[in-house]
């Protein structure tokens, strides 16, 4: 009786171990690219929310600062939201992302940096200069989204 | 009295230069308005978007830009003055029956997936605006590539019955009862900008589905999905505002701040955004102004294929 429960256990156990690097690698990239879908849809929540301050359509000036910083902390890194390996799935990141690192690391910097002028246009508070680095930043979302995001039902 | 006839000649002379000036100037002036015209109208017809294959850092408008479609791959052609190789040998009569007739010079049939069907609405002034400004293009020696279609399509006198069937040619008609804004938006969305050749699905024959029109095409260009762009608040744009039209057609960026990054891309940064605010604001206006028409929404296929892909490795 014993040694029944004991022979099970290491079966199971056996195949818990074997199984077990397919079950985390099939876990683990579903969810970097949820999270990435996500940090993704706040980034763009966080700039419409903070164009609508801007252009005058509401009136939350008290929270421009907190949109910006926001899109500060979650643009601050987007190449490690796209680790290898995180290509497949429910996804519609390019090939390119991975195949052509090197460019897709500098779009992402440069993201990066007009983000920063935004937030500089932002502190300054001029309304002008503020259109013109959202829409500076918007041109770099754009740009990437073109040549690395796949359309619709690709 | 001498003072007075100081003051004549003065005058006389005054006259004359400014009479120089304006006769000088008008021919210069009225040239530098079809022009700038014949460029906003150029913009905003977007053809540079296809024209020119920028994917592979083609020259501008020497064509070469691939168009997928289920008909095959149409290659689109040179549009530069380049009397060879581009349309440099053409004259405006020439042009004129290509964009409202889809007949080139030398009378042959036009594919459709040149969008006559919405240029032929294009007024007498416009055509004439636009060929100035295409003809001030620089030249581009570049060979046409030929396209790649199925057998079936490949006869091109064949266009002939297809046109019959599917082609009215004619003026944009403006509805008096309408607000000059809409008039504008219609014209802009129909015959120049002609939205409705990539928003709205096709039947076998590759005829637009006038009742579904704008509704998207599950089948459009390139593979894509093109998006419902009637107002439905389901499956079209019905939630959006005039005001978030305005803006995408602008920036890219969509209400809840996704930026366009397919074709749609290209079309904003080449055509839309180049439009003054009035005449973005004009195609809202027109756009939410269509009967809403909801769509049947269907699975992702990416998902499945890049499962199907990763299965076995």
């Amino acid at each position: 009786m014993k040694q029944v429960t004991m022979r099970r256990l290491f079966a199971v156990g056996f195949v818990l171990v074997m199984l077990a690097p397919i079950m985390l690698r099939a876990a683990e990239p579903q969810d970097i690219i949820k999270y990435r879908q996500n940090v993704m849809k706040a980034n763009g929540a966080h700039l419409a929310a903070a164009a609508a301050i801007i252009q005058g359509k509401v009136d939350f000036k008290n929270q421009l600062d907190a949109h910006v910083r926001a899109l500060q902390t979650f643009t601050s890194d987007i190449p490690a939201l796209f680790p290898k390996g995180s290509d497949f799935g429910d996804t519609r990141a390019k090939d390119a992302v991975w195949d052509k690192r090197a460019e897709f690391d500098k779009r992402a910097k440069n993201l990066k940096e007009k983000v920063a002028a935004f937030a500089r246009a932002v502190k300054g508070g001029k309304r002008e200069a503020m259109l013109a680095a959202f829409k500076d930043v918007g041109e770099d979302c754009k740009a990437c989204h073109k040549d690395f995001r796949k359309k619709e039902e690709e | 009295m001498h003072s007075s006839r100081v003051t004549r000649t003065a005058l006389f002379k005054l006259a004359a230069a400014f009479l120089l000036m304006v006769v000088a100037a008008t021919p210069a002036g009225a040239a530098d308005d079809v022009m700038q015209r014949g460029e906003y109208l150029f913009r905003a017809a977007g053809c540079a978007v296809c024209h020119t294959d920028a994917e592979h850092k083609g020259a501008p408008l020497a064509g070469g830009r691939a168009l997928k479609t289920r008909f095959g791959t149409f290659y689109t052609p040179n549009i530069t003055p380049d009397d060879e190789t581009g349309i440099g040998s053409w004259t405006e009569t020439d042009f004129d029956r290509a964009l409202r007739k889809g007949r080139d010079d030398e009378d042959e049939y036009l594919y459709p997936a040149f969008p006559y069907p919405s240029y032929t609405h294009l007024t007498d002034t416009d055509v004439r605006a636009i060929w100035a400004y295409l003809s001030s293009r620089k030249p581009v020696h570049q060979e046409n590539k030929p396209h790649d279609l199925k057998w079936y399509v490949s006869y091109r006198p064949l266009i002939k019955f297809w046109q019959m069937l599917y082609f009215k040619p004619g003026p944009f008609q403006p509805q008096p009862d309408k607000p000059a804004g809409w008039n504008r938006g219609a014209y802009l969305v129909t015959a120049v900008g002609h939205c409705g050749e990539c928003h709205t699905p096709r039947n076998f024959l590759g005829g637009l589905e006038e009742s579904k029109r704008f509704s998207g095409n599950p089948d459009g260009v390139d593979g894509a999905d093109v998006p419902n762009i009637t107002p439905d608040k389901k499956t079209g744009i019905g939630t959006w505002s005039e005001g978030d039209i305005t803006e995408y057609l602008d920036t890219g960026m969509t209400p809840d701040g996704d930026f366009a990054g397919d074709i749609m891309a290209d079309v904003i940064d080449d055509s839309t955004s180049h439009l003054t605010r009035d005449d973005r604001k004009a195609i809202a206006v027109y756009l939410m102004s269509l009967p809403p028409i909801e769509t049947v929404r269907h699975e992702h296929k990416h998902n499945k294929k890049k499962h199907r892909k990763e299965d076995y490795e």
